[in-house]
């Protein structure tokens, strides 16, 4: 599992750079809007209805930003958290953490492209 | 004069035996002290991030099964646990997302092609102002105030 994960590493890498612009521009504006503004009623719940959010994610390009705001930031966050658990436990068990965090960021993203396509 | 090289086995002892070479240790002050702390709650903050890109994903399926399921994901949203979670995780990935750009010049080369690399706070200080119109343009097509 090391080894295909180090033959991986480019484009891991490359999915992590992606996840951290994408997740750092878009996420704290949809946790703040759809995860605390609208929930808490201190503005209205147009963020939370659906023909409107139907609308976004439908649309060519909203699809593709929805798409990459659930894809991309599941690899940052299985690639960071990979190395805390490097630095933690060192590489004994660096192949079986590896493994479980890209297969989580991997089904997550196969669910998200299915999700997006059958909008 | 001819080039002096130390041969790369010049120090290989006669006999093979134990390495001399000590286990790594983490620092005395890891994890909790020093830049180790900003160090490890950034590392954990990806969790967090993991953790928000499946709420996403989730989002995009209810979405596909029709507005039932997305109108009881958005109740479920109301709960306090949740807005809770959620108002943690907003305070945490600004933090990660203005420690990342500010980190960002770092990662990059001296020169980009023919260019030279901008001066650090010009960089830094642009990637602060895409953060906060994106953060202002996706807000705002959320709530409906433009598009």
């Amino acid at each position: 599992m090391r080894t295909l994960m180090l033959k991986l590493e480019p484009i891991i890498w490359g999915l992590f750079g992606g996840g951290m612009f994408i997740g750092a521009l878009v996420l704290p504006a949809w946790l703040l809007v759809v995860g605390v503004l609208a929930p808490t009623g201190i503005i209205s719940a147009t963020p939370l209805d659906f023909d409107h959010i139907y609308g976004l994610a439908s649309h060519p390009i909203g699809r593709l930003v929805f798409l990459a705001a659930a894809a991309l930031p599941l690899w940052a966050g299985a690639h960071q958290l990979r190395h805390i658990f490097l630095d933690f436990g060192g590489l004994s068990r660096d192949g079986l953490v590896g493994g479980v965090l890209y297969a989580i960021a991997l089904v997550g993203s196969v669910l998200a492209v299915v999700a997006a396509v059958n909008l | 004069m001819s080039e002096l090289r130390a041969r790369v086995d010049a120090m290989r002892p006669a006999t093979p035996g134990p390495t001399r070479t000590a286990d790594p240790q983490p620092p005395a002050n890891f994890p909790t002290k020093g830049n180790y702390f900003g160090y490890i709650a950034f590392g954990l903050g990806s969790s967090l991030m993991l953790l928000v890109s499946m709420n996403i994903v989730r989002t995009l399926w209810a979405l596909m099964e029709g507005e039932a399921a997305f109108r009881a994901l958005m109740e479920s949203f109301k709960h306090p646990a949740y807005v809770a979670f959620h108002a943690l995780c907003f305070a945490w990935l600004v933090w990660v997302a203005l420690r990342f750009f500010s980190l960002f010049p770092k990662t990059q080369p001296f020169r980009i092609g023919p260019f030279q690399r901008p001066a650090d706070g010009v960089l830094v200080a642009g990637l602060y102002g895409i953060f906060v119109v994106a953060t202002l343009v996706v807000a705002a097509i959320l709530t409906g105030a433009i598009l």
